[in-house]
């Protein structure tokens, strides 16, 4: 039998195997978030290490960049559900078998695996104002666009290529949704002749509500946290501040602007922000959950 | 019936140019990266005269992007590898094994999940540069393990919960120590999970270019994606050699995406339908 000492380690052992992973949670994610929660209302420069109240808020919230930043968080809000539809409707169809639908999941998905830096480099090259898709659209007879340099479309384009970037991320999660799909529902449809889209407003959507909203979720998520690379690379925040984002203007008073504690202030309401997304899905599902 | 197959084609057509609009911006960049510049200026769209190499070896060569590849590779294997041990041991333990405060772990990983990099990244410098681990190997390694460690505990945990617990208790009858069960069962069983969640936090650490930037300042110590954004400034007027640096950075990306496609679709897929 086993001695005491190996029975105490046993008994240990699950904390032994989950000590690595609750340090580096703790130690490297939920206490900094704290800290800077704290960090947000010192000073930065002069000031380093005062408390300074919510001085960093009000500098913030007069800050015209950071207003800049905010309303493109409400036009990303704005854009979500074109965000959705687009994944959500190729999977539909790719769900439907449309005419090569096996070769098209492999092909949308692909630019979901490069890195926003390269797809930011690439659509540098494509957007430029001498570059190929103003040479095509002027052979069509449409006059050129500055994608990049026009402060009223730079956003656009920065949520468009961003867009482009990642639909295959969610078309794979609506395909994942779809296998779970009853099929007979479908095939009731078809028997009493609904059109295609009715069946997709009356069959597809009800079946699919929990992966919509996760898709819905994710995306919001995904454009308020994963596009500094593309902001990097294509915009650096220009033109006129026009392409800036929460998470760009962290960045930009961190590493540029040397103001640790105001960068602190943009990340606690960034966070908020992301609490408030999701709280929603929490409620969300909740709803979803009482329906079933 | 026939209005179904009907709508079939109709939609056919704009898949198909979607498809088009997918592929092209690669083979458009592959295609330049082969002209000369005098090409280039000339005509963007005409298809290069030859293919030629010697673009990509001016970007390999002159911009270090030797260097900054082999400062990926060093910094992504090694935060795979710790990922997937530590993700893989809490997993299991979260999963089969009973104790106080499991749910409680779990909740926590949770949580973690929905914190984004962008919050913590000021004080997570801070406390690195107190620690002199900024510009290191080992202090871009902690940062990826601990961005991408709540995401891999909870799909290695949703996956061991599949595995019926008669197994780990089989094993121990035969006299194996939790650790043994550990070792012999679990990562073994783990495989299929491992490679997916391997990949998909290899794909992660390798395309990351803001935490990579805030950990690595200085300009040897880049990786091929902070490597990348620096091609721009140095090659503004020759586009060609520019393309050559980012086609450079994608065909690793690519070759990964050609052979193991299903894998890192399955491990996006689980992680929407596990939460």
């Amino acid at each position: 039998m086993a001695t005491p000492a190996a029975r105490r380690g046993e008994r240990l052992a699950p904390y032994v195997l989950v000590a690595p992973a609750v340090l580096t949670i703790v130690v490297l994610r939920l206490w900094p978030l704290l800290l800077g929660v704290n960090f947000s209302f010192t000073g930065d420069g002069e000031r380093d290490g005062t408390a300074v109240g919510v001085d960093n808020y009000l500098e913030l919230f007069r800050d015209p960049l950071f207003q800049g930043a905010l309303g493109n968080v409400a036009l990303l809000v704005l854009l979500l559900p074109v965000a959705v539809a687009i994944p959500g409707l190729i999977a539909t169809f790719i769900y439907l078998r449309v005419p090569g639908h096996r070769l098209y999941r492999s092909v949308y998905f692909f630019p979901a695996v490069l890195s926003p830096v390269i797809v930011g480099a690439i659509f540098n090259l494509l957007l430029a104002f001498d570059g190929p898709v103003n040479a095509a659209l002027a052979a069509v007879g449409i006059g050129r666009i500055d994608w990049l340099g026009d402060p009223d479309v730079a956003m656009f384009t920065v949520v468009g290529v961003h867009v482009w970037a990642t639909f295959g991320m969610a078309l794979v999660v609506f395909l994942a949704g779809f296998a779970t799909l009853d099929a007979a529902l479908l095939d009731a449809a078809r028997v009493d002749g609904a059109s295609l889209p009715q069946t997709i407003w009356h069959v597809i959507v009800p079946s699919l509500i929990r992966t919509i909203q996760f898709v819905f979720v994710t995306t919001m998520v995904g454009m308020l946290t994963s596009m500094f690379g593309l902001l990097y690379v294509m915009t650096s925040g220009g033109p006129e501040g026009s392409t800036y984002l929460p998470e760009y203007y962290i960045w930009i008073q961190q590493g540029q602007m040397n103001r640790p504690a105001l960068a602190s202030a943009a990340s606690t309401v960034l966070f908020l922000i992301m609490l408030v997304v999701g709280m929603l899905q929490i409620s969300l599902l909740r709803r979803a959950g009482r329906e079933d | 019936m026939s209005r179904f197959r009907l709508a079939r084609w109709v939609v056919a057509v704009p898949m198909a140019l979607l498809a088009l609009a997918t592929i092209y911006p690669l083979v458009f960049t592959a295609n330049v990266a082969s002209k000369t510049r005098r090409e280039y200026i000339l005509d963007r769209f005409s298809l290069a005269e030859a293919v030629r190499v010697e673009n990509l070896h001016t970007a390999w060569s002159s911009v270090g992007m030797g260097r900054y590849f082999v400062n990926s590779l060093i910094v992504v294997t090694f935060s795979v590898v710790l990922l997937l041990l530590i993700g893989s041991m809490a997993g299991f333990a979260l999963s089969q094994l009973r104790f106080r405060g499991s749910s409680m772990i779990f909740l926590g990983c949770l949580a973690a999940l929905f914190v984004p990099f962008q919050v913590i990244m000021v004080p997570l410098a801070r406390t690195m540069a107190d620690s002199g681990l900024i510009d290191t190997y080992p202090g871009l390694i902690l940062a990826y393990v601990a961005q991408f460690l709540p995401f891999t505990v909870f799909l290695m945990t949703s996956y061991y919960r599949t595995i019926p617990p008669e197994i780990v208790d089989a094993a121990r009858i035969d006299g194996n120590s939790v650790y043994g069960v550990y070792r012999r069962i679990m990562l073994p069983l783990g495989t299929p999970a491992l490679l997916s969640v391997g990949i998909l936090d290899a794909l992660f650490c390798w395309n990351d270019v803001l935490i990579s930037l805030l950990m690595m300042p200085s300009a040897e110590n880049r990786t091929l994606m902070v490597g990348v954004t620096s091609l721009r400034g140095q090659y503004s007027d020759d586009i060609p050699t520019f393309a050559s640096g980012v086609l450079i950075a994608a065909v690793p990306v690519l070759v990964v995406y050609l052979f193991l496609q299903r894998q890192i679709a399955d491990g996006v897929a689980a992680g929407s339908t596990k939460g």
